[in-house]
């Protein structure tokens, strides 16, 4: 009886026990454990990135331009510019180098004052480049001067870019016509080394 | 093209139905292809017109006006020596979009069709003159369905009803000129040699491009490249009368060695 007794008082004191030590590890466990997660997830991914750029090393890449020399053909051009994170942000830089001109002489096939709105490169091999309407309304174009356009960029595209395997144009995030009345832009192009001199 | 991709069997599927309906009832309904016939008319394009001037020159001039003074020159001598018909896309300083120029040719059932320009380059010394015909700058996928057409071409006319209108009609007018490539192809180079020889410009050949104007066409074309407006010396040349009349019969004679050559 007094075991019993002993037994009844101390059962209910066991149970709530019990039960306030599993709720005080849960409840270690529920921060240190989802804590530890959310610190182990930011050192991988974002800490290590931050110093790297910060690092100042690799932080450029060579890129090939192709401008318009006396003789009417494409001349390659190499330029330095910023690296990363993204491939099409490299081609969004590589085409403004484009548009900003030649160091040494030649001519950019691009109308200045161009800008590259966005580039967009899928899992196909396609690249998307929206220009500014600068592109199509600030030149008027000749055959050979629109050609030199069109395949400046994608020519650009293609050579440095291994993912990219063909280029569609557009002007202000719509699909267009032409640029200037000649080359049809509804198609995607591939780069046409033939307007590249040897 | 990814609509062509995922409607590839159905479009297929059309086009032999509409070929077998063509070869059911051979009537009035199915017209007499372009090359089996005897040519009737020549399409002239003269580029460019209205608010779209074309490329420009130093001295003012413009290329839409260059083209038309061709164009009209290139016109009068082929009805006065050959009398065929001859259809201007534009006789007068208008815009006419590029479809409207396509669908002219192929309304009026060209035998052959001659796009007029004059050219431009940012390097202004580049010169010369040169002749065009449309370039197969296409993917695997479109090969295989330009092959189907170019096998089929002789047909191609009766199997495409100019007055449809379906998404299926305007994928092929799309792509019509790939059945005449070969012949647009000797059409260019017959053109371009008696540019060389006449115009004493510098002869840059002949040459494939992916231009718009080209592209629905469905008989032999070509695109010609007289000169350069961007170039002052020969943007002077192309304002002058002689010179438009030199381009105009340098053009004449070409078509006459393709059509004595039977094409």
């Amino acid at each position: 009886m007094a075991t019993n007794k002993k037994g009844g008082i101390s059962k209910p004191a066991l149970i709530l026990g019990g039960l306030t030590l599993v709720l005080l590890v849960l409840v270690i466990i529920f921060f240190t454990g989802g804590g530890g997660e959310k610190v182990k997830r930011f050192v991988d991914s974002n800490v290590p990135k931050t110093a790297e750029t910060a690092g100042a090393k690799a932080l450029t890449k060579t890129v090939t331009l192709f401008f318009i020399a006396d003789d009417d053909l494409l001349h390659k051009e190499t330029r330095e510019i910023t690296a990363g994170p993204t491939e099409a942000d490299e081609a969004e830089r590589a085409l403004t180098e484009l548009i900003r001109g030649s160091e040494e002489g030649l001519i950019s096939p691009l109308p200045p004052g161009t800008k590259v709105r966005q580039v967009f490169i899928a899992r196909d091999g396609l690249a998307t480049v929206d220009f500014s309407r600068d592109i199509a309304d600030s030149f008027s174009y000749g055959s050979t001067s629109e050609l030199a356009a069109v395949y400046s960029v994608v020519n650009t595209l293609v050579f440095n870019f291994k993912p990219v395997k063909k280029v569609v144009l557009l002007v202000e995030g719509a699909e267009r016509e032409t640029l200037g009345g000649h080359v049809d832009l509804s198609r995607a192009f591939f780069p046409d080394y033939s307007l590249v001199a040897r | 093209m990814q609509i062509f991709r995922i409607k590839r069997p159905a479009l297929i599927a059309a086009v032999l139905a509409i070929a077998a309906v063509g070869l059911a009832f051979p009537g009035p309904v199915a017209a007499a292809p372009a090359q089996d016939q005897a040519l009737r008319t020549v399409v002239i394009d003269p580029g460019h017109g209205g608010l779209e001037s074309g490329a420009k020159g130093k001295f003012g001039n413009l290329e839409k006006d260059i083209t038309l003074a061709v164009s009209l020159k290139l016109k009068a001598l082929i009805e006065k020596d050959m009398g065929f018909e001859v259809v201007l896309t534009r006789d007068r300083d208008v815009d006419v979009s590029i479809e409207n120029r396509s669908a002219i040719a192929n309304n009026r059932k060209a035998g052959l069709f001659i796009s007029i320009h004059a050219n431009g380059s940012v390097q202004r010394k580049a010169g010369g003159s040169e002749t065009f015909f449309l370039s197969l700058n296409a993917t695997d996928e479109e090969t295989r369905r330009l092959a189907y057409l170019e096998n089929n071409s002789s047909a191609l006319q009766s199997r495409i009803d100019p007055s449809s209108d379906s998404d299926l009609m305007m994928i092929l007018w799309d792509m019509a000129q790939n059945a005449y490539i070969k012949q647009s192809s000797r059409l260019a180079e017959l053109v371009q040699a008696e540019l060389d020889a006449m115009l004493g410009t510098r002869n840059r050949g002949i040459k494939q491009a992916p231009f718009k104007i080209l592209t629905g066409v469905a008989c032999p074309a070509i695109l010609v490249e007289a000169a350069f407006i961007s170039n002052p010396d020969e943007e002077q040349k192309l304002a002058s009368d002689a010179f438009q009349t030199k381009v105009a019969e340098a053009i004449f004679r070409g078509l006459a060695l393709f059509l004595k050559r039977g094409e």
